[in-house]
Formats: structure tokens, sequence, C-alpha cells
């Protein structure tokens, strides 16, 4: 399998900053040259170790659209995902964090709520991520399912930075850890010609229905090239997630989730499949005003949300019951032994659907370990 | 303060009508009338030569009062402090220095502020030094909200100016027309809508207009005659309701239909019932008063006659 294969009229989301801002401290960092290397036409700028007044300065100076800012990660690499609050249950998983912001521009992003630095940002210190994971994995009997893609999109830059060929030398051969790489791109290149062991590294696309692809998913690929990259990973070796997440509640919605559900599985049998995530929008109220100011054409705020337990907004939770529950069944129809769970969802709705659901976090956490061959030895 | 020189100055010989030093905007507090009516003009203001008379730099509210006591009185001449050489910058600056030295500026003024400064500063100084000084953040939502104000109808101005209107109401109703947003200010007049409420059923009008791809007028005439009582007055409890109803209507049914099933059971009379906030979460709450031991007695004791499946009932989701 070579990239020649990769659907090759896809460019959309592909990063080709105009401006690359180095922060000095980072400036040695290999991988900062190798960037540039890649980008023979960027203006190279270094800067001083940017705080929150100088990040609204030079957003003014430089675009962020079309800037990439390298910068040196100070905190933990490996944390775990914030997830929510007790009420609703959450997988443990980790986060590597190796990036923040990606050039895609989903309006429903929560991530504008939240972070403060308006550049697309690549942490390059790899080797302080790597030595931290060293220290990290020793631990003994514990399990890890780690992903890059919560702060970031796992895949967008690998065609810049090669990251994903740097990932798969450590956790290709890693006995207590599986990574997951997280997308809504298809540059997926890095992966497929990627020679050495992957071990049981998955790859996973975010779904939705065309629909909302088309309108709120900015400059991602469509369905159809998602699901085809996912083939070609599989063809790969590489095991594949797939997250449905957020699910929209819109006119006409059952047609079109029932069009993606379809459509996966022209694409891939139920067993290519180690996980299907399934989660109804919901975000922080401070985030609607972000969001009508980013994407004033998206009326996805307005819907029946209520405030959640974990003071999310959240669909009233007949909707969301009526959207997993026919999410879930379609799903069904084609595999009827995948593996489905809500992310950050009550254990009543689990119940309502699943006609189970986990005690606690820990439970949850447990049943994705099972998924992974490793987690068996 | 250099560059200045004291003269006597009559009243009429000040350009009341120019904005240049826009600091500010609003009825004067009663006690600086009370002040200067007792006390009389302690504090010259700042005036600078102008094409139609002197414009106030400093001191515009107290000059207000003062003119419309001399309307009374027929005092019409006071002692000025009059700038000299100096810059529009540099009068810019004192002005702004002075008047955040004494108070917090509205919602209007920080928008006059901020569209004046523009025309005196570079685009850079007003980043730099004045947006900082108003607490603006740099993001585009505050200046669009800072234009919007300045583009407003004066009546939708004194209402901000007041306080009657707030910034996150602005944010919703910048992009509605002249026209709806004149509907909105003859609802707040006529219904007398606080500023909170006000905020929620712009919002609510807001998230419908989006969703429904309507415009918030003919939501706004909609709601405003569903809301009218019996003698024909707005009733805001009935508009807010209303408004949810609308835009919640699977939670609004998913209530009804927990009061009438609440109905079917008589022992409830005793009892509170409480669903979950929104039917979140799975948590009901059941509670009672009583007075005294009999009361409690008798009311556990008709609580242990309740069936197991009626709580199902009345708990089970919609």
């Amino acid at each position: 399998m070579t990239s020649a294969a990769v659907p090759n009229n896809y460019s959309r989301s592909l990063f080709r900053p105009t401006t690359v801002l180095v922060e000095d401290e980072a400036a040695d960092c290999p991988l900062v040259e190798s960037i540039i290397e890649r980008l023979p036409n960027a203006e190279v700028v270094v800067v001083k170790r940017p705080t929150g007044a100088d990040l609204d300065r030079l957003s003014q100076e430089f675009g962020p659209l079309t800037t990439l800012l390298l910068a040196r990660h100070r905190g933990r690499f490996l944390k775990a995902c914030p997830g929510t609050a007790e009420t609703y249950r959450c997988c443990l998983y980790q986060i590597l964090h190796l990036g923040l912001g990606c050039n895609i521009g989903c309006s429903y992003c929560v991530l504008q709520g939240y972070l403060n630095n308006p550049f697309i940002t690549q942490f390059v210190n790899l080797d302080d991520a790597f030595a931290e994971l060293d220290r990290e994995l020793k631990r003994p009997g514990t399990f890890y399912r780690i992903g890059t893609g919560e702060f970031t999109d796992s895949l967008f830059m690998d065609p810049l930075t090669g990251l994903a060929s740097r990932l798969l030398d450590y956790f290709g051969r890693c006995p207590n850890a599986v990574l997951e790489l997280k997308s809504k791109s298809v540059a997926i290149s890095g992966l497929l010609d990627y020679p050495g062991e992957i071990g049981e590294t998955i790859v996973s696309w975010s779904l939705n229905a065309p629909r909302v692809c088309a309108q709120e998913e900015g400059h991602a690929a469509t369905i159809e090239e998602r699901l085809t990259a996912a083939a070609l990973c599989r063809q790969r070796g590489y095991r594949i997630g797939l997250h449905f997440d957020p699910l929209l509640d819109f006119p006409g919605w059952e047609d079109e989730y029932r069009q993606t559900v379809a459509s996966i599985f022209t694409h891939l049998k139920g067993d290519d499949i180690i996980w299907i995530s399934i989660g109804a929008f919901r975000f922080m109220p401070q985030v609607k005003e972000v969001l009508k100011e980013n994407h004033p054409q998206t009326n996805i705020t307005a819907g029946e949300f209520i405030r959640g337990l974990d003071g999310k907004q959240r669909y009233f939770s007949a909707i969301r019951r009526r959207l997993y529950r026919f999410l879930v069944t379609e799903i069904r129809r084609y595999a009827p032994n995948v593996f489905i769970y809500f992310c950050m969802e009550d254990q009543y709705l689990w119940q309502d659907t699943f006609g189970r659901a986990p005690a606690d976090n820990q439970e949850l956490g447990h049943w994705l370990d099972k998924c992974c061959y490793r987690y068996h030895g | 303060m250099n560059n200045v020189k004291t003269i006597s100055c009559p009243l009429v010989d000040i350009d009341f009508a120019d904005r240049t030093f826009p600091f500010s905007y609003g009825p004067c507090p009663d006690r600086l009338e009370k002040s200067i009516a007792t006390a009389g003009f302690l504090h010259p203001p700042l005036l600078v030569a102008g094409e139609n008379g002197f414009l106030i730099v400093c001191g515009r509210r107290r000059l207000e009062v003062l003119r419309k006591l001399a309307e009374d009185s027929g005092e019409a001449e006071i002692s000025v402090n009059l700038a000299e050489n100096s810059s529009l910058q540099e009068l810019f600056r004192r002005a702004l220095w002075e008047n955040l030295a004494i108070r917090e500026f509205n919602l209007v003024e920080t928008a006059d502020i901020y569209s004046a400064a523009l025309k005196i500063f570079t685009v850079d100084e007003v980043e730099k030094e004045i947006m900082p000084v108003l607490k603006m953040p740099l993001r585009p939502r505050f200046r669009g909200r800072c234009q919007a104000i300045a583009d407003f109808s004066q009546e939708l101005r004194d209402l901000l100016a007041v306080g009657s209107v707030d910034a996150e109401t602005v944010d919703l109703i910048k992009e509605w027309s002249a026209d709806e947003r004149s509907a909105l200010i003859d609802l707040v007049t006529e219904s007398n809508l606080r500023r909170n409420k006000l905020r929620e059923v712009v919002g609510r009008l807001d998230d419908l207009a989006r969703r429904d791809q309507i415009s918030p007028l003919g939501l706004l005439t909609a709601v405003r005659q569903a809301a009218l009582d019996e003698a024909s007055n707005i009733d805001v409890e009935l508009l807010r309701r209303h408004l949810k109803a609308r835009l919640y209507p699977q939670l609004t049914a998913a209530h009804l239909e927990f009061v009438a099933r609440q109905e079917k059971f008589p022992w409830l009379k005793h009892f509170r019932l409480e669903p979950p906030p929104d039917f979140e979460g799975g948590d009901y709450r059941l509670s009672f008063t009583f007075t005294n031991s009999k009361e409690w007695e008798k009311i556990c004791a008709e609580l242990n006659t309740v069936a197991l499946e009626d709580i199902d009932d009345l708990c089970r989701r919609s």
C-alpha cells in the first residue's frame, strides 16, 4: 500500500501556513527545522515566549489562520481527558498533548471557548514528551488508551510534522498502551507509508450527517473521503475507531444519519471497527456567544438546550434519547457486535439505550480497555 | 495644569452640541444637581476653543446641571479653565483620566469614547492605550458592540445609559434592523421589562429567529399579542412562558405530561413531588411539611400506602 491510494483531490484541510512563529526557547528543537524545511515559502519569525497579551498583539500582526506557532510545552504532556462531572460517564482516556487548534474550522468546536491562544500551535520538544511517556508508562499493571486528538486534529498537520511516524515508532512497540489518532482529515500518507510495526494503533474519524459535514465542518474532508481513508488504513492493519460527536438535532436528521451509517458499512466491516462513540452536542454556556461570533451563519445553538448537571448546555434528555436510540439501532443493523459507547452521558440514557450502564467511570474505562487486544496481553 | 488659563465664560458661548469629547451620556445624578445648587460650582470645567463656541473637554455633566439651574436662576456666566496650545490627543487623554478617576463609564459612554478615539488617534494607539483603559478586549465582538451602540437610536441609547439594557442584549440585537429594535423598545416601555428578563426574552427571540429562520420583528409581534392580559396590558410572565414553550416544545410537553400524571394520584395532595431540573439526571424529590408528631405519623402512614408501580409511573421518562 502506498500513499498513491489516498484520495488525491483532497486538499481542503491541508495546512500551508504563510508565517511560522518560532518561540526562541524552542528554536533548537529538531522538529522546528524539519517543519520549516517543508515550508520553503513561509516567513519565519522568532518570538520571545508569548504570554496572553503578546498573543493578542501577535494575532493582530499575523493572521491566526495562516500562522503556525512552534512552541515548547512546559506542562505535562500526558494528562487525563478533562471529561466532565461525575454525573456523566467518562471513559478515563489519556491525552498526549502535542498541539493546539486546527485549521478545519468546525462551527461547533468547543475549543473556541477554551483556548486563549489564537494560533495553531505545535509543541516541538518531543524529546521531553517521549521522556515523560517513558516515565509514565512504566507504572506496572496500568493500561493506557492515549489519544492526540483532543485539543487538535491528530493528522491535519502530519504532512508538515511527520509526527504520526514518530508516534508509531514509540507506540508500535509499547506493550501497555494503545494510541488513537482522531481526525477529520485524510492526511494518512504517513500512516500508510510507515514501514515499521504499527502495533494496535487506532485511527479514528469523527463522523456526522452529510449536511452537518457540509454546513458545519469547515474544511474537513467529506464523509466519503474519511471513510475511504479509514478503509485504506484498515488495509494497512490499523484498527478503526469512529466517533459520532457531536450529534445534532435538525430537521431530517434521521435520513442524514442513516445515510452516514450506511456509508460506513460500504467501506468497513463491523469487525474492522474497534469502537464507535456517540455524544450529542454539548457546550459550556459561554461558548454560545463565541460560536455565534465566529460562525454567524450557524443556528446549532438554537435548539432545546437545557443546563446539564455539569453546567454544560445539552439537548433535553428526550431528544438525546431519540438520537441515540436511532443511531444505535442503525449501527446494529449492520454490525450487531460492534462496541458502542457514549461520551459524557448519564447512566439513565445508557440504561435506556443499551439496557445496561457502567456503574462508574472505571467500569466504562474497563469496557474500552477490553476492546484492545493488547489489554489481554 | 500647563497651557490652561482661567476665564469667565457666558454659558451661551459653550457649544453643548459638540461631542468631540464624549465622556458623559445619560442623566446626571441628583446628588450632583443638589451639590451645585447648594455649594456652587467648585471646580471649573475644562474647555477648548472651537468653531461654534467653546468645546467641553471635562465637566459636561456639571455644565449641563448648571445650564438647567441657570434657566431658573438667570445666572449665565461661570469661571472655566480654557486649554490653549494643546493637541486633541492631549485633551482627550486628560478628559479620559479625569473621568476615570471619579467614576465608571456606562455602555454608551464607552462606545462613544471608543468611536471618538478612532477619529483622534491611530488604530494602534486606540488598541494599545484607549481600549485597555476602557477595559475593552481586542476582540471583534467588543468593537462591533461599540459601533452598534454608536448607531442606536437615542431612545435605545438612553435605556442603555441607565442600565435598563445590558451588553449581552446589545450583542443579540446589534444585527437587528431599526424597526426590530424599535419594536423591542416599545415592548420594554409597555411592559416595564427589567434588564435580566429582557436579556432572557431577547435571547429566546434570537434563538427562535435563528432556529426558524424568521425575522425577530414577526416573532416579537406574535409573542406580544399572545402575552396580552385581559386589560390588554403585556403580562411579562405570560410573555416569558410563551417564548419558553415555543423554544422548548418537548420540554414543555414533558412538564405538562408530568403535571397531568400527578393529578391521577390523590395521595400527592399532601406532598410536593419535583422532577429533576429539566428532567436531567434521575433524582426526583418528594417533600412534605408537618408541624407535630401526629401529622408526621399520618403522612408517613399515607406514604406507606403508595404503590411502587405508582412511583414508577410518576417518574417514568417521557
